[in-house]
């Protein structure tokens, strides 16, 4: 049967973050959001090596929840955590004090995995091109982070990533 | 110049009265991917779900596709992400599961404009304002607010007995404590009924363990309670996240929810008399490369946060031999005492690290005169 109706769309979302290295030790990341219903950005200013967060901006041009009107005071609650393990927490839980914004806190979060996954990208450029030796340096990694066993489908038991790779020690 | 980008984009339309479709991309400067969703109006229940790599780092990325069913059935519900992030972060891939979660945010938003339109019918100039203040009720609904556990002390499974290997000789006249141990359901994060951490912690020979669930205070007869049941030293600790990362602390009793100030909770420690060990403080931190980011153990001891602890974990179960030789490092340059804990969060976990007392320890008062005695050592005590 031929569709006749027309495939308007109804909600439509851009988010967009992006890191910056500012100068030897500092890093920018950015968290820009545009949809149907919100218009956003948050900021987060990062220092090495402590990966600490030493400065955080957060502006709500266009929402339709209240609590996000005024992001300042949640933003800056972050200002102090370093970017790594556990932060997911430590965010949700210092902005939650003062805001019931759960954009603003999953901006923060999205602005922190961007610093992580630009080193995680340098990290990568190691990487071989050649398949097999591909493979080693993939073993190689989980080798020396045994946590990363397991920690996806790729990671897995039974995938080739981690052949010959003894389980963590429980 | 941009060192990192990752962009995402969900375009959702109406598939038929009752049900959203969902397309998502996520792609960045390591991956690519797309997600296709089928989600029900009236619950926001995943009805069918659809992945797809077009870049990724391993080639073996592409297993995770598989997994992405388990996802169908998901509504909206309480503690959705963290059974998306835990479910399909875990066993497929978290980039999908960060996309899936956009995805999902994103429909509940697109439902609520469908259900400004189904308004609109009635009163065609009705602003989206005003529906929302007229609808309170269909904002808090579509809400997943995620509360606290609740404790019941229970039997739970019994533990899998298994072969291990006890590497330390235990002193003599001294009590080895496995300092920080997780139960359910005071942490959520853990699968390890209280019963059968402590019988195992009994099977293996340790000599007492002290419950550090998060943010969670035992009473001191629950703890009694226990004691006596399994006839083994349990004693009461508490892991604190702070926005300095997480504390064991140990002889203070307050109930200290969200996230606390270091230096708050180092007033609050001093005040009780109690004594505080910065937990795993180096945890992850070395997986993109210490060398990528200049970190050193001398850069590393002089984060203020060191100066307000009293020890450093430098055995934990859940860290890296480099992370915690590392962690070794830092405690040696600051003269620091260092200590020793599985961090388990299943049954088989308890004991793998754990602290040697040199003294006999009975309660809580002995533990932290022990602890502040400086007269123990983190060993590895099984495998």
């Amino acid at each position: 049967m031929l569709e006749t109706m027309p495939r308007l769309l109804c909600y439509s979302r851009n988010r967009n973050t992006s890191v910056e290295q500012i100068d030897a030790q500092t890093m920018r990341s950015t968290c820009r959001l545009q949809d149907t219903l919100t218009d956003a950005v948050v900021e987060i200013l990062v220092k090495l090596p402590d990966l600490e967060i030493i400065d955080a901006l957060g502006e709500f041009r266009r929402t339709y929840q209240d609590e996000c009107r005024t992001p300042a005071e949640g933003v800056k609650k972050v200002i102090g955590v370093r970017v790594g393990p556990g932060m997911l927490k430590i965010i949700k839980g210092l902005v939650g004090e003062v805001s019931e914004c759960r954009q603003l806190a999953f901006m923060i979060e999205e602005c922190c995995h961007g610093i992580i996954l630009a080193f995680t990208k340098e990290e990568l450029a190691q990487a071989p091109v050649e398949q097999h030796q591909n493979v080693e340096y993939y073993q190689k990694m989980i080798k020396n982070n045994i946590r990363l066993y397991s920690r996806c489908a790729a990671f897995a038991p039974g995938s080739s990533m981690v052949e010959g790779i003894e389980p963590p020690t429980k | 110049m941009l060192k990192f980008m990752r962009k995402k984009m969900i375009s959702i339309y109406r598939k038929d009265q009752d049900t959203l479709s969902v397309h998502g991309i996520l792609d960045d400067d390591i991956y690519s991917l797309e997600l296709d969703l089928d989600i029900s109006l009236a619950d926001l229940e995943i009805l069918s779900i659809r992945g797809k790599w077009n870049r990724w780092t391993t080639p073996e990325c592409r297993r995770s596709d598989q997994f992405l069913q388990e996802a169908v059935g998901f509504r909206n519900e309480e503690g959705l992400s963290q059974k998306v992030h835990k479910i399909i972060g875990r066993k497929s891939c978290r980039h999908y599961a960060n996309l899936l979660l956009e995805c999902w945010h994103s429909a509940r938003e697109a439902a609520l404009v469908a259900q400004w339109e189904a308004a609109k019918a009635d009163r065609p100039d009705l602003a989206f304002e005003d529906f929302l203040a007229g609808k309170p009720a269909s904002l808090s609904e579509v809400r997943t607010e995620v509360t606290g556990p609740r404790i019941e002390v229970s039997e739970g499974p019994k533990p899998k007995t298994k072969e291990i290997k006890i590497l330390h000789e235990k002193a003599r006249g001294g009590t080895l404590i496995d300092l920080h141990v997780h139960t359910s359901p005071a942490s959520p994060c853990s699968s390890a009924s209280v019963d059968a951490l402590i019988e195992e912690a009994k099977r293996i020979g340790l000599d007492g363990i002290c419950l550090t669930d998060h943010n969670y205070v035992w009473s001191a007869s629950e703890v009694e309670n226990l004691r006596r049941k399994h006839g083994f030293l349990i004693l009461r600790g508490n892991e604190i996240t702070t926005d300095q990362g997480d504390m064991l602390v140990f002889g203070l009793d307050n109930d200290i929810k969200g996230i606390v100030k270091l230096d708050d909770l180092r007033g609050k420690v001093e005040q009780a008399g109690g004594f505080m060990i910065v937990a795993h403080p180096f945890r992850g931190f070395l997986v993109v490369g210490a060398t990528q980011i200049g970190l050193t153990p001398e850069r590393a001891m002089e984060r203020p946060l060191l100066k307000l602890v009293d020890a450093i974990e430098i055995l934990n179960g859940k860290v890296t031999e480099r992370e915690n030789k590392f962690a070794a490092e830092v405690a040696a340059g600051l003269n620091l005492p260092v200590t020793g804990g599985s961090d388990a969060h299943e049954v088989d976990e308890v004991g793998q690290y754990a602290t040697q007392f040199f003294q006999e320890i009975k309660n809580e008062e002995d533990l932290v005169a022990a602890l502040r005695s400086g007269n123990y050592a983190p060993v590895v005590y099984r495998k």
